[in-house]
């Protein structure tokens, strides 16, 4: 098998002073002054081959250096040590539009799109049509671009960049654009070139699509390629190791706390501390927590997201029918889901304590605790449904 | 020469850039390409009537027109070419394509307009010697090869300001210094019959006057379309001719060398 995207000991440093506009007056004072421009290696010491037809998910906190090892692979950016080398075309869906002039047309913009991508000019007067309508902008097509909405503006750019025929195409994170039905379209399109036997090199927080779509992922952390290894293993060892140190983005914690969860146990069907289940089988969480004063009637809730952030059930003690008269000091407090219907993937936990009425919210930890899950039977999809079959004719 | 290979790869991208700039440089405006013939015309009334005000001395219309064009032609090149890659930031930054591209776009779209606006020019110019009873000279057929030098050296200027000003902002208010000074030491709105007293009282500082290379191509220009003026040629002239290819080779390797790292300094 040939490689598709060779990286030897690649690595980019930017300054950490000066980064603003530069100035001659900027450049002379800090020789003067001898001061030291202070490097920030956003990659470094990265090495990697990807074979030809694979697709690579690229997943690792913000800030930790996965749009610069695309930028580097796509050649808009430099690299500062090291090589990378990419056998074949390449396309990038790493900015969407860019290159579209406003005061254009979207007709005009399509083309100059094209020039750009290097696509050449009659293969995009041939598939004219098609872009138009993958774009589903039919009759916004004349207008200047500059009057369209963000999502319209998008869909022309995708439209346009997936008509290229690469035989590496590199995505970041574009796959959260446009409406629902639009990113049906585009992961569509993604299976297609997949089908092809293109190399893809994925960016992307939707962890359950980079699980769906990859066959190896590369985990990066603070500039460095941490791991490679199968999704589902990378994706779990991500979420217990790195997540929430790239602040903000997927959890968050908030309430006034008259009472607060401490500490959270995953155990499985043995009892034994395990944050990875199986499909079928109990799972329990223990929540420690502690009421800084005396709580009447207070209400425990929580609920579970798939790694992509969709809602997939929650519930509380109320509407479980799970009276607590009051709580004071610490406690402890499980939650029984037996037997678990979820199916493999990647999901994360919300808790929250609240008070009866709900007026209160004492303390919420919003996609705080992730947990993964292992399916030993062959079925697909997100969750089991108790299914039998039977045999109704003669 | 790789750049003319790569400006032929990309072909398609250039033509469109290209496109792109002329159809934007008039976009919103009633009059349109028209102001590319208005501006230097209103110029060179203007230096016509204070000139003659002022200095108590008249230089022939014609004279006065062919170098407010050529002028226009370079200026233009020059502005452009500052803001050609700091204004396509987005484009630096997202797509790779081959940044020299955006530079010669410029003075591609400086030279199609200069062209049209040189139609003008020419008629204007037959009809001003046409009423003092000459025509215009036949040596006005090799106008095209002054042309194409005279983008080459526009080319070396754009490559050099668009890629140093993206390292210094600074570059923008220099070079619009600079440029003011350049225009009043490049026979524009006057005729080298101007510097013939500097020429007779120091000679060298004549010979310097020549170097400028805008000051042989206005020059040229003049010497083949107007009948009776006469090129100064000698060595030092000869030497301001050949620095604009000096030049262009130099912001060539310079453009190239500063690019590699375009997209961390925008």
């Amino acid at each position: 098998m040939t490689t598709a995207i060779e990286a030897r000991n690649l690595g980019k440093w930017y300054r950490v002073r000066g980064m603003g506009a530069p100035t001659l007056f900027g450049a002379v004072s800090q020789r003067l002054r001898r001061q030291d421009p202070g490097k920030f290696w956003a990659l470094r010491n990265v090495s990697f081959d990807i074979p030809q037809g694979k697709t690579i998910g690229v997943i690792g906190p913000n800030g930790s250096g996965k749009s610069s090892l695309l930028g580097l692979t796509a050649g808009t950016i430099t690299p500062s040590e090291g090589y990378v080398r990419a056998q074949g075309r390449i396309s990038s869906l790493l900015e969407l539009g860019a290159g579209f002039h406003p005061d254009l047309t979207g007709r005009e913009n399509v083309f100059l799109n094209a020039a750009l991508l290097g696509i050449p000019r009659e293969d995009i007067q041939r598939r004219f049509s098609h872009i138009v309508e993958f774009a589903g902008l039919d009759e916004f097509i004349d207008m200047p671009v500059k009057h369209y909405s963000s999502g319209m503006y998008v869909r022309l750019g995708f439209a346009v960049a997936v008509e290229v025929n690469p035989d590496i195409l590199l995505i970041d994170e574009v796959l959260a654009v446009g409406d629902i039905a639009f990113q049906l379209k585009c992961l569509d399109r993604i299976r297609e070139f997949q089908r092809k036997g293109k190399t893809l090199l994925f960016v992307s927080h939707a962890l359950q699509t980079v699980e769906e779509f990859c066959d190896e992922v590369f985990l990066i952390h603070h500039g460095q390629l941490a791991e490679r290894g199968n999704p589902s293993d990378m994706i779990l060892k991500y979420i217990r190791t790195y997540m929430g140190e790239g602040g903000g983005l997927f959890t968050q914690e908030y309430g006034t706390r008259e009472a607060e969860i401490t500490g959270v146990t995953f155990r499985d069907e043995t009892g034994a501390e395990n944050a990875v289940l199986a499909t079928g089988k109990p799972m329990w969480v223990d929540i420690g927590y502690v009421a800084h004063q005396r709580i009447e009637k207070p209400v425990f809730g929580y609920s579970i997201k798939t790694g992509n952030g969709f809602y997939i059930f929650g519930s509380n003690t109320q509407l479980a029918g799970h009276s607590i008269p009051f709580i004071e000091g610490e406690g402890l407090l499980r939650l029984k889901i037996d037997p678990l219907t979820l199916m493999h993937g990647n999901f994360f936990l919300s808790l929250s304590i609240h008070s009866w009425d709900h007026t209160r919210q004492f303390h919420r930890r919003e996609d705080w605790y992730p947990f993964a899950v292992r399916n030993a039977s062959q079925e697909p999809g997100l969750f089991q449904l108790r299914s039998a079959w039977e045999n109704l004719f003669e | 020469m790789n750049f003319l290979r790569t400006i032929w790869e990309r072909r398609d991208l250039f033509a469109n850039l290209v496109a792109r700039d002329l159809k934007q440089r008039y976009k919103g405006s009633v009059l349109g390409f028209l102001w590319s013939i208005l501006t230097p015309l209103f110029m060179a009334v203007i230096y016509v009537f204070f000139l003659r005000l002022l200095a108590g001395r008249g230089v022939p219309t014609e004279d006065i027109i062919i170098g407010v064009f050529a002028w226009q032609f370079t200026m233009q090149c020059v502005n452009s070419g500052m803001t050609c890659i700091t204004g396509n930031a987005n484009l630096v930054k997202k797509v790779a394509f081959p940044r020299i591209i955006l530079p010669t776009v410029n003075v591609a779209a400086g030279l199609i307009n200069y062209l049209l606006s040189l139609i003008v020019q020419f008629a204007l110019v037959a009809i001003l010697l046409g009423i003092k009873g000459s025509g215009m000279s036949g040596w006005a057929v090799l106008v095209p090869v002054v042309i194409v030098y005279h983008s080459l050296f526009n080319l070396a200027l754009a490559l050099f300001v668009s890629s140093v000003n993206v390292y210094f902002r600074d570059t923008q208010h220099l070079v619009g210094v600079l440029l003011s000074a350049w225009f009043f030491v490049s026979p524009v709105m006057y005729n080298l019959s101007f510097a013939e007293h500097l020429a007779a009282r120091w000679p060298a500082a004549f010979d310097l006057y020549m170097l400028n290379p805008m000051a042989g191509v206005i020059t040229a220009y003049r010497a083949l379309i107007i009948p009776g003026v006469e090129f100064p040629w000698s060595a030092y002239t000869a030497a301001g001719l050949l620095i604009p290819l000096a030049l262009l080779w130099l912001s060539y390797i310079l453009f190239q060398r500063l690019q590699r790292y375009f997209a961390d300094m925008l």
